[in-house]
């Protein structure tokens, strides 16, 4: 085989920009072993919760106060400032025909976040395992996703905070300034542990929350919301929430 | 004597300024200059990677980690901030010494605590 100059001139020009791109071109590297225990997220799986209102009462917020222990969210004594990843919301029938029904209102982890969508830093996103997590480290604050979420359950924090007393380490405290939100205690599912609202709920004797994977057909969480009847806040919208609510 | 037309020479001036900066750099004690940093020695060992390696790359290895463990969701607890104070236990007396004499200012602990 022959070839012409100009084809012996390309394919030098081409090694030659292997040569040199190839050390580069490890952007990904295959994540190193590392010795010690490592709490991993599982892809392929799917967390939601199912909130059984009828065993909700309104007198009752162990689920509230947990999430506060667990995740070190402080309360700043500021109405309209203070942060909150899960709150009672009570729900009135304006007939008045039936009784005011409690229940908790916390991130829906949607399948369709909108908060996700208009995040210009890609702070918020969504983990293989369907969690809507904030990666504070990227947050500027610009609070698009507060307005964004029709549920309400995102706080800008306002204030600089110390950390409490009887801090849970595992979970960082806060900057003044970026967004945050209820993360389904995604570090405790990391270590197969259930979130600190559901454990509180049946530690309180109530068991209104239930936790689980739908992607698995035989947990208990899938079996029920097929069997029973269920529904979730402004499923209008269409973004898919992942907390569905009974009795509502 | 120094003729008074010296003193207005541009170039005079500079280098008597220039003398005098000499002067005052011989001169100064050695404790103006700060002490290069004493990082406490770690109780334990060994770190979860070289520690010259460690020393030079500490901040890329420690970003890495934020990411695989914030938005990948993998945890690797023997080398997180918590486990570096198993070795380590005083943040002020191993990270911040050598942070303030490189006058950097990195905001971790802002929000990741550093069990003592």
């Amino acid at each position: 085989m022959t070839m012409d100059r100009r084809s012996v001139l390309g394919l030098g020009g081409a090694i030659a920009a292997g040569v040199a791109l190839a050390p580069g071109l490890r952007l990904i590297a295959a994540p190193e072993t590392s010795p010690g225990s490592v709490a991993a997220s599982t892809p392929g799986k799917r967390w939601a919760m199912l909130i059984d209102t009828s065993r909700c009462s309104s007198d009752c917020s162990a689920c509230v106060s947990a999430c506060r222990t667990e995740n070190n969210v402080p309360l700043f004594g500021d109405p309209e400032r203070d942060i909150h990843w899960i709150r009672k919301v009570e729900l009135r029938d304006q007939s008045q025909r039936k009784a005011p029904v409690s229940l908790p209102v916390l991130c829906n982890h949607c399948e369709q976040p909108p908060c996700v969508h208009v995040c210009p830093t890609e702070a918020s996103f969504i983990r293989h395992d369907g969690l809507v997590l904030i990666d504070k480290h990227r947050c500027i604050g610009c609070r698009y996703c507060i307005i964004a979420c029709p549920y309400k359950a995102r706080s800008l924090v306002f204030y600089k905070t110390k950390p409490p007393k009887d801090t849970n380490p595992n979970v960082p405290i806060r900057a003044a300034g970026v967004v945050e939100k209820c993360t389904f205690c995604a570090h405790r599912l990391d270590e197969g542990k259930l979130p600190a609202c559901v454990e509180a709920c049946a530690k309180a004797d109530k068991g209104a929350m239930l936790f689980g994977d739908l992607n698995d057909p035989k947990s208990e969480i899938s079996q029920r919301l097929l069997k029973e009847k269920s529904q979730t806040i402004r499923p209008d919208l269409g973004l898919k929430p992942h907390v569905h609510y009974q009795g509502i | 004597m120094i003729s008074p037309a010296f003193w207005s020479g541009r170039w005079s001036r500079a280098s008597v300024l220039f003398l005098f900066l000499f002067a005052a750099w011989i001169v100064a004690p050695s404790s103006l200059w700060a002490a290069p940093p004493q990082p406490e020695k770690a109780v334990r060992g060994p770190c979860v990677r070289d520690a010259e390696w460690m020393r030079r790359n500490h901040m890329d290895f420690l970003k890495h980690k934020r990411e695989e463990t914030v938005r990948e969701g993998v945890a690797v607890k023997s080398e997180s901030f918590l486990a570096c104070s198993g070795c380590h236990p005083s943040r002020e007396r191993f990270c911040d010494r050598c942070h303030a004499y490189v006058a950097v200012a990195p905001n971790c602990f802002e929000c990741h605590q550093y069990p003592k």
